[in-house]
């Protein structure tokens, strides 16, 4: 039997005496995208957070057999990227250096970057659509630019697990599309696996390949929209969401794809 | 993930044309003070009497100027970059030595040195007051780095109390509980003092003077401002890595808490090599790392570099006028606050100095 790539087993943490999570258990495949899907406070970042062993935790986490909570630092920030859901860059700094500091794990305490990497460094800000603006300063970028910014910069580190929370919230309509795209062409023919929590579960259905829904910080389904049915989801939805309809339809060149409605309900202020 | 094929490695990896130019700015100006420094003062001294070889022109230039020069030169860059590292490390564009500590553990240590250590200043041909000899150097010096090791200590005692929030606040609050500490101890030891001359002397200290400098007490001080400055040269990027949130900086392979740790310890070992010598001098800390990076508009490498060198374009500045502005020899402290306050508040209208 291999050693699975990545398994969270019996997971429960808090802060504080606070239980937040509850026997979290799921595991990941390399290659896939999945998202963590859940209202507001159930709990999804906390679980980022314990991931990246920034929380104590009962429960194992493995990665490629390896227990995270054993990892050193180094070894830790070298396997799993991490993005907060607002990064806290507060000083001015031009985009490409903010890029650079993705190859810190790799770089020895007093080393600096090498051309090669300032040039993957600005083919990751082009990746992202920052083409041209590595020397433009961080802080006066909209929020959705940092966002890419950031992205490129986990584009650099190149890690095995990639924990993303909420890393869409401020991109528009193309942008959420282009980012889960990058995703996508890093994870696919490489090792490595994505986590990341989604508010849209639309973006979710159609790109992710596992669903974890939490509510109250317990994990209520697993789905896997290439394989369970129209029903089973839309069960598990209505647990989280409210009554909702999940349809298939087909764009525009014929390609099946999923859509989430919420059920309109009349009086919601009376 | 390949739209464009990106440009030649473009000029961002250097510094910009922009930051060389402020650089090579301030350089110049700084150039000019160190000269004006060195041909100001009671005695008068012009190229031709130095080049002509009179023997006391030559020892005022060598024994008076070139210390004191060398010391608002080295002081003022030590003042700057290290209060560069405490505004970063500690997220709070208004942080200065004293948030943990440093400058009051050093005032203390120098009224402790002034009032048990150096018996002898005051009974010899000492010309009015000065900021103390070597032992009061050594106490302050000790006090500063004292004052600091007890700051961290109980910073790391509090951990998981204060460490909960995005920012760990645990080493701030220790700073203020030292702070106060040590400025309880500084009053007590004022209270003991004999008002006629320990007291002047401490007081004289806690404002500040490049006057009491002498070649003989610059090399101890130079080693370790040099060995302090290099190595916050050196983990500039580090540090800059401290300045994103905790958990970021730690998913980017920085050890928190040791890196801290280090970059504080010398930034402090800094501070107080230039403040044993010179007292207290104020807002060069704060005021000399904002003006370069209001210039810069950045933070990167030369922004550090040049936050020292406007650090010693204003103690240089603030010394002259020292020297100058009244008939006897006024407190370098004098010109740095009234320099420095207009700034802050300029600084608190403008928002966190930020373009």
């Amino acid at each position: 039997m291999t050693t699975p790539f990545f398994i969270t087993d019996d997971l429960t943490t808090g802060y504080g005496k606070k239980t937040i999570l509850n026997n979290i258990s799921f595991s990941l495949e390399p290659g896939t995208i999945t998202a963590l899907l859940g209202a507001n406070g159930s709990g999804k970042s906390t679980l980022l957070k314990a991931l990246c062993c920034q929380l104590p935790y009962q429960g194992r986490c493995l990665l490629k057999g390896q227990p995270l909570d054993a990892m050193s630092p180094r070894k830790l920030a070298g396997a799993l990227s991490y993005i907060p859901q607002q990064s806290g860059v507060t000083l001015s700094l031009p985009l490409i250096d903010v890029v650079l500091m993705g190859f810190n794990p790799r770089l020895k305490l007093l080393e600096r970057p090498s051309s090669r990497q300032k040039t993957e460094a600005l083919r990751a800000l082009a990746a992202v659509g920052l083409a041209g603006k590595e020397a433009e300063d961080y802080l006066t970028l909209s929020e959705g630019q940092k966002q890419l910014c950031i992205l490129a910069r986990i584009i650099v580190e190149n890690t095995t697990l990639l924990l993303l929370d909420e890393p869409d919230s401020a991109l528009d309509f193309h942008n959420r599309y282009q980012m889960m795209q990058i995703l996508q062409e890093m994870i696919l023919h490489q090792e490595k696996a994505a986590l990341i929590c989604l508010h849209d579960p639309v973006l979710a259905l159609d790109l992710c390949h596992q669903l974890l829904l939490l509510k109250d910080g317990r994990c209520i389904a697993s789905l896997h929209p290439g394989s369970d049915s129209l029903k089973q989801m839309q069960e598990a939805f209505s647990e989280i969401y409210g009554p909702v309809s999940l349809l298939r339809c087909m764009d525009r060149h014929g390609k099946p794809r999923l859509v989430l409605l919420s059920d309109l309900q009349k009086g919601a202020l009376s | 993930m390949r739209k464009n094929d990106p440009q030649p490695p473009v000029s961002c990896s250097d510094y910009s044309l922009w930051e060389k130019r402020m650089l090579t700015a301030t350089f110049l100006i700084t150039v000019t003070l160190s000269l004006l420094s060195l041909s100001i003062g009671k005695y008068p001294l012009t190229p031709a009497l130095l080049l002509g070889g009179d023997p006391q022109a030559v020892r005022v230039f060598l024994t008076l100027r070139v210390p004191r020069t060398c010391m608002a030169l080295l002081g003022g860059f030590g003042l700057g970059i290290a209060g560069n590292v405490f505004q970063t490390v500690f997220h709070n564009p208004l942080a200065s030595p004293d948030i943990i500590g440093v400058s009051s553990g050093a005032s203390a240590g120098a009224a402790f040195g002034i009032l048990f250590l150096s018996p002898g200043i005051f009974s010899g041909s000492s010309p009015g007051l000065s900021s103390g000899g070597l032992p009061v150097t050594l106490s302050a010096f000790c006090g500063g780095l004292l004052a600091v090791i007890l700051t961290l200590a109980l910073g790391s005692l509090s951990r998981g109390r204060f460490s909960a929030g995005k920012r760990d606040a645990s080493i701030v609050l220790a700073g203020i509980a030292v702070h106060s500490l040590a400025q309880t101890l500084l009053m007590t030891l004022k209270l003991l003092a004999d008002p006629e001359k320990e007291l002047a002397s401490i007081e004289y200290w806690l404002m500040g003077s490049l006057g009491g400098i002498s070649l003989y007490r610059l090399p101890a001080s130079l080693i370790i401002g040099v060995f302090s400055a290099l190595g916050i040269c050196l983990l500039h990027r580090q540090i800059l890595l401290l300045s994103l949130d905790e958990s970021e900086s730690r998913m980017l392979g920085v050890s928190v808490g040791k890196l801290r740790l280090t970059v504080l310890l010398l930034a402090t070992l800094l501070t107080a090599a230039v403040i044993s010598n010179t007292g207290l001098i104020s807002f060069i800390g704060l005021l000399a790392p904002h003006t370069a990076r209001l210039l810069t508009r950045s933070s990167r490498f030369p922004t550090l570099l040049l936050g020292g060198l406007w650090g010693s374009l204003l103690l240089l500045a603030a010394d002259i006028l020292a020297r100058s502005a009244g008939s006897g020899e006024l407190p370098v402290s004098i010109f740095t606050s009234l320099l420095g306050a207009p700034f802050l508040i300029w600084l608190v209208i403008k928002g966190k100095g930020e373009p």
